[in-house]
């Protein structure tokens, strides 16, 4: 590693270098994956890889957790966005496939995809 | 497929969770991550202690927040099924409250956290010590890159002292006003020194500090380095501390690389790098003027002052002696600014403090609160109240140097002024929560047992005054006290205060001031009762058998080392006092709590 | 300049001084034990504390280290300054319950019990440090430091083992203000603590003197010794002399001045040295301080030694008994055969000195009493007749020094001698032991003997020319000989000797010219081949080597020298010398004519 010649150089390493521990920085967003039996078995980890390679390439900052089955067997791949304060949506029978939509419709453009939705919470509960 | 790591699972590596297990638990968890394929999306991650040692090991899973207490090998499996792969609680790992028992999973929901405000100790058990790019990534040396390039030294000053920090070693004085002491003093040589001796029994403030954090410091000291006119810095740290030595050191040497101690900091003209002294056994190294004559070789006895080291310190030259946490923080100070800094704690004691919360609490560990909290709030909800349902009795700040608090000033604001008036210190951040087992006599007999082997032995008040002060306390405990002795302690004690040559025999009388003072009658009932209401006091307690709750089975009576205890199967045992050591074996055993001590 | 105000008196003081220096200046007393004028201050007994109540750190501070600053307002004997130093002194009575400083210290003070239990009654450290300070400032040898820690500090040489570091200068002995320390002398230490001789290496030889200033003797101190020891590494070491002489007389730079005169006239007086009765084992010299030398009670008695001119034992008390014992080495086959002459004479008069200024009874052991000068027979009977004076014809032939009783540092010593007139041995218990030992020529006498040409009797002292006829001249013509140089003698003998050298001398130097006899060798220049063989042969040193005559170099007799002894002609193997008026011609006449005698 050369050695630091400016501050500049020290932020924009540092930028490089956020992305390495996003997992461990407060974030504005979070997207859970359910990972019940019943996710796993419909293919929810094939969905995540693919959230995350897509996150990747978009260079968007978010979490990506994942969560037990909540109840919805049937909808599984099930996947929640939670940006701020908005409310939480959660969309359902989720693919690989329907990732990229999602991603830039709804955390890049704001707009949440209607027709993928199954829930919405509206109580914030921190 | 190139690694996107989703979560971070944080494991701490500190020598309390390692004795406890860490290194085979970090082995197997990586192992089953392997195992099951998680390997490019979980990452493990080595940090120093985020403070909850008394549920080591601990394990911190983010970005969901999770705490995990007490993780060993063999729970790895269901943790990674269910935790990593599944994203499920596994409720047995979790943190439950003491009362009621309930499962708090999320550690900003664990009351031990709750009320903390971890500035100093922002970074540790967040990230890898060992790898400077993580400090980077979570905007370390920001602070010191603001500095080089837009803060004149004296605006550095202003800022330390608009901050209203004050020296974290003990003493508390005010930081900038120490540096602009160093700043002005004539010369162009001047030194800067970071303190890490951490002598006070049971202390480990520094050591997580130095062992979670270590960039923190030395970013805190270039800065300083730069508002003093300073170009060589020593660490002295004490050589019981391995883990804060290695992780210093590989702290050192990859600033260096990365050009941000050395020569020509981040490209500046500025020079400025640091060498590691290593303490050898002494705690009255951690006095500044015995620490200087340690780094310069000499034994560590202290020189008197004035004058101070600000003008006549290391080989003569300016030096700034401050304590590890003391650096920590100012690269806070700097980053968030003094503005931000002097609201958090109170009027006289700004910023936040670390202390380490031990004894008869049911949540032990280090804890960073702002100042101003009161005992009460420390006690209850950081420490989660008293253990084994016990009662407090009193709670002792400050280590070796400090004085014991009782029940009656339980809501007293901890900051330097109000522990000062309650007959205490501030000290370096211990604080020992005692319930009624504890005796007091022996606590003040304890701390000058200590103090007895760490004097440095150059002045009479000191050296000779806690060699006969130990001796009255040792006699009273053994119950051959006298009623004058009282009177020969209130006359000596003040004496060693006042007339020592440094703070080790300054403070040494604190403790049995302190304790004469709130619990004079405890010293009364040793001298003229011959008994120790604790129970601690061998000489003065006896064990005996409680005739209603005992069973007959003979338990007791075979684990007595010294067959002190007779009876019949099934019939009410006896202790026969004659043979009795009171080694307490017979408490220990007994199922049916049927042995008292009195 | 600081205006301070000490017990509410304004004083004045200059920058850098401390609150003790400015208090002694102004007559204010602060006691101390660990501050010492030469030493760097040390803050460590904290005996000087007193009370800052305004300008500075406030509370107790050690006054030796504090250093003034405007505005500075002390107390040095405020209730609380009291108190602190009633406690140090009581813990240090209760450390060292024995030392007379701290009791008397604390007597000051109200104390005269130790207050605490005391369980080290034969502890004299105070761990004041000045030893260790001035090893280290001082001496510069850097031996003693404390060890340890706590109540267990000590001082010592590392590892509290024995160090050839140390080089026994003795100085921590000296400034230990308890005398804790005691300097252990082994054989090499040069220092010999003689207790009649010098104190210290700088000291002025006697209240006679002269000159009567003091002189620094360069083998014993430290500053020289340790310049030498470390070639020229340590070159101000001490250096305290220089520090306390107000008169700044003290100049470590003086060399030795070397002066060349070409002189006609000599006179040796060289004098005697004491010969050492330590040779002689059974007299016990060196095994008590008791036993003393004629020469060392001569300083004993004297009003301006050690003891002001009274008569006491090491343990300074008066004798009870004394014994004088002639003839210590002087005719002894195992010492020096001849006699010291002197002696006898000075024996009776210190044997009278010690019944003037004492009570104690006198034993003189003699073999013969040898008073023969004007009014010295007189003086021997008044001394045999005087009261507490026994003369005891025989030999004193043993003195052994007994076990110390009763409390006593040094046990009596046993002289044994014979009484020849009673035909009995004796023996007696005393007190102090006087020998009358011997005189000897000096160690270097051969040196001076070589350049002068001087030759030695068998008692070791010089050769006269003639011993009835020429008593102070040598065979060396110019050479002189005056006082004992040529053999032991009294004060009046002396001065007589001395007087006839000198008018020789001034004789020879007022004719401005010497007869010499004509009979001398010549040595003829152009057969010499400078082999110096008759350089080496001349007992007289009459030869001398001149180089570059004809590019070799010849040997050439100075006829002043030369007595004609013809040594030099015998051996010279290119026959260059010529014995004048003894030529091999004139010898051969002369057996010619011996042969001419008719029948």
């Amino acid at each position: 590693m050369p050695k630091l010649k400016s501050i500049e150089e020290l932020q924009k390493l540092r930028g490089q270098l956020q992305k390495d521990i996003k997992a461990r920085t407060e974030m504005n967003t979070t997207v859970t994956v359910g990972m019940g039996t019943c996710g796993i078995s419909a293919g929810a980890r094939e969905v995540m890889h693919a959230i995350l390679a897509e996150l990747e390439t978009r260079g968007i900052d978010a979490h990506v957790t994942t969560v037990g089955c909540i109840g919805m067997c049937s909808k599984e791949p099930l996947v929640d966005i939670q940006q701020g304060d908005e409310p939480r949506i959660t969309y359902g029978n989720v693919t690989p496939a329907m990732v990229p939509r999602m991603i830039e419709e709804h955390l890049i453009q704001g707009n949440v995809v209607e027709e993928w939705v199954v829930g919405r919470v509206t109580g914030q509960e921190g | 497929m190139t690694e996107q790591y989703r979560a971070d699972v944080l494991i701490c590596t500190c020598p309390a969770c390692t004795k406890a297990g860490a290194p085979e638990m970090q082995h197997a968890l990586k192992a089953e991550v392997e195992r099951r394929g998680l390997a490019g999306e979980v990452r493990l991650v080595e940090t120093g202690s985020r403070g909850f040692c008394s549920m080591g090991p601990v394990v911190i899973i983010r970005p969901e927040g999770i705490l995990y207490c007490q993780v060993h090998d063999v729970d790895v499996p269901e943790l990674v099924e269910e935790t990593l792969v599944k994203g499920r609680i596994v409720e047995r790992l979790t943190y439950k409250e003491p009362e009621t028992h309930k499962a708090i999973p999320h550690y900003d929901e664990i009351p031990f956290y709750d009320k903390q405000m971890r500035v100093v100790t922002r970074n540790c058990g967040l990230i890898n010590p060992q790898n400077i790019e993580e400090y980077i990534a979570v905007g370390g040396y920001q602070a010191l890159g603001k500095v080089l390039t837009s803060m004149a030294p004296k605006e550095i000053i202003e800022e330390v002292k608009k901050s209203g920090l004050r020296g974290r070693g003990g003493a508390g004085f005010p930081t900038g006003r120490k540096w602009e002491f160093t700043r002005n003093a004539p010369g162009d040589v001047k030194y800067l020194v970071a303190n890490g001796d951490e002598g006070d029994p049971g202390a480990f403030m520094d050591r997580s500090l130095m062992e979670g954090d270590p960039h923190a410091i030395l970013e805190g000291m270039t800065i300083g380095a730069y508002a003093m006119g300073a170009h060589k810095g020593y660490l002295y740290v004490r050589d019981e501390y391995p883990l804060a030595l290695r992780n210093l050191n590989i702290a050192m040497e990859q600033a260096r690389e990365y050009g941000l101690l050395g020569q020509g900091i981040l490209g500046s003209s500025f020079d400025f790098d640091v060498q590691i002294v290593r303490g050898a056994g002494a705690f009255v190294c951690g006095e500044e003027t015995a620490l200087l004559a340690s780094v310069e070789g000499h034994a560590g006895n202290p020189r008197p002052r004035p004058p101070y080291p600000a003008q006549s310190g290391l080989w003569g030259k300016p030096t700034n002696i401050n304590n590890v946490k003391t650096w920590a923080n100012i690269p806070v100070v700097i980053s968030r600014g003094a503005d931000w800094f002097n609201q958090i704690g109170t009027e006289t004691s700004k910023g936040t403090m670390i202390f380490s919360l031990v004894g008869k609490v049911n949540n032990t560990g280090l804890v960073e609160v702002p100042m101003g909290i009161t005992l009460r709030e420390l006690v209850f909800d950081v420490g989660g109240g008293m253990r084994d349902g016990k009662q407090f009795k009193a709670v002792q700040t400050g280590g070796p140097s400090g004085g014991c608090i009782p029940e009656e000033l339980l809501d007293l604001p901890v900051d330097y002024e109000h522990l000062k008036e309650a007959g205490s210190i501030m000290g370096s951040g211990g604080m020992i929560v005692m319930d009624e087992n504890a005796c007091m006599v022996d606590i003040a007999r304890y701390f000058l047992d200590f103090l007895k082997d760490e004097s440095c032995g150059k002045c009479t008040p000191c050296r000779e005054g806690i060699r006969q002060m130990l001796s009255i306390l040792t006699r009273i405990t053994e119950g051959q006290g006298e009623m004058g002795d009282l009177q020969v302690l209130e006359t000596l004690a003040p004496v060693v205060k006042e007339a020592s040559l440094c703070g080790l025999g300054q403070t040494a009388p604190n403790p049995v001031l302190s304790t004469l003072r709130y619990f004079r009658d405890e010293y009364v009932t040793h001298i003229v009762d011959h008994k120790c209401p604790a129970g601690v006091c061998k000489e003065l307690i006896e064990y005996y058998v409680i005739e209603d709750l005992c069973t007959g089975c003979g338990v007791c009576r075979r684990k007595c080392p010294q067959e002190a205890i007779s009876g019949e199967k099934k019939e009410v045992h006896v202790i026969d006092p004659a043979l009795c050591i009171k080694c307490g074996v017979c408490f220990d055993v007994c199922k049916f709590d049927a042995v008292g001590v009195r | 300049m600081a205006t301070l105000i000490i017990d509410r008196q304004e004083v004045h003081a200059e920058e850098g001084q401390t609150i003790l220096e400015v208090a002694k200046e102004n007559g204010i007393e602060i006691p101390t034990l660990c501050y010492h004028p030469l030493l760097e201050p040390y803050g460590a007994c904290r005996l000087c504390v007193v009370e800052i109540v305004a300008g500075g750190r406030l509370g107790l501070q050690t006054a030796c280290t504090y250093p003034i600053e405007e505005g500075l307002e002390v107390l040095t004997r405020s209730p609380s300054v009291i108190e602190a130093r009633k406690v140090v002194l009581g813990l240090l009575l209760s450390r060292t319950p024995n030392v007379e400083l701290i009791q008397d210290l604390a007597r000051e003070y109200g104390i005269t019990e130790p207050p605490f239990p005391t369980d080290t009654p034969d502890e004299r450290c105070i761990l004041c440090g000045h030893c260790v300070r001035t090893c280290h400032e001082l001496v510069k040898a850097y031996v003693l430091n404390f060890s340890e820690r706590g109540i267990e500090r000590r001082v010592g040489p590392p590892f509290l083992e024995k160090t050839r570091d140390c080089i026994g200068c003795g100085a921590c002995t000296i400034m230990c203000p308890t005398g804790a320390i005691e300097t252990v002398l082994e054989k090499e230490a040069v220092y010999k603590a003689k207790p009649l001789g010098p104190t210290s290496a700088i000291w002025v030889p006697s209240m006679q003197a002269i000159p009567n200033v003091p002189v620094i003797d360069t083998d014993v101190c430290i500053r020289f010794r340790q310049n030498d020891r470390t070639e020229g590494e340590i070159v101000d070491a001490c250096g305290a002399c220089q520090m306390v002489c107000e008169a700044d007389a003290i100049n470590f730079d003086q060399q030795d001045e070397i002066l060349e005169l070409d002189v006609g006239t000599v006179i040796v007086a060289t004098g005697f040295e004491m010969w050492d009765p330590a040779q002689l084992s059974q007299y016990s010299y060196g095994k008590s301080p008791n036993i003393i030398t004629g020469l060392e009670f001569e300083r004993l008695s004297n009003a301006g030694g050690i003891t002001a001119g009274e008569i006491l034992t090491a343990e300074e008390k008066k004798p009870e008994a004394v014994a004088i014992i002639h003839c210590v080495g002087s005719r002894d086959h195992n010492a020096h055969e001849y006699c010291s002459r002197f002696c006898c004479m000075y024996s009776l008069k210190q044997a009278h000195l010690v019944r003037d200024k004492t009570d104690a009874q006198v034993y003189e052991f003699y073999m013969d009493m040898r008073t023969f000068g004007s009014g010295y027979e007189e003086f021997y009977e008044r001394v045999q007749k005087e009261e507490g004076i026994l003369m005891v014809r025989g030999r004193g032939a043993e003195v052994s020094v007994l076990e110390p009783q009763n409390g006593q540092k040094y046990g009596k010593l046993r002289v044994k001698g014979e009484d020849a007139d009673l035909g009995r041995p004796v023996r007696v218990d005393v007190d102090m032991v006087v020998l009358s030992s011997a005189i000897e020529a000096p160690h270097d006498a051969d040196e001076i003997a070589s350049m002068f040409g001087l030759s030695r009797k068998p008692d070791g002292f010089f050769a006269e020319a003639h011993p009835k006829m020429r008593p102070v001249e040598t065979n060396t013509d110019g050479v002189f000989l005056a006082g004992v140089t040529q053999g032991p003698k009294d004060v009046p003998d002396t001065v007589a000797h001395a007087g006839a050298a000198a008018s020789m001398a001034l004789a020879l130097m007022d004719k401005g010219e010497v007869t010499i006899s004509p009979q001398t060798a010549v040595v003829d220049e152009i057969l010499c081949a400078g082999c110096k063989t008759c350089i080496s042969l001349c007992p007289y040193t009459a030869i001398s080597f001149i180089e570059e005559i004809d590019e070799k170099g010849v040997a050439r007799v100075n006829e002043a020298l030369c007595k004609g002894c013809g040594t030099c002609a015998a051996a010279c193997p290119s026959g260059a010398i010529t014995a004048r008026h003894f030529t091999d011609q004139q010898i051969l006449a002369q057996i010619e004519g011996l042969f001419r005698v008719p029948a």
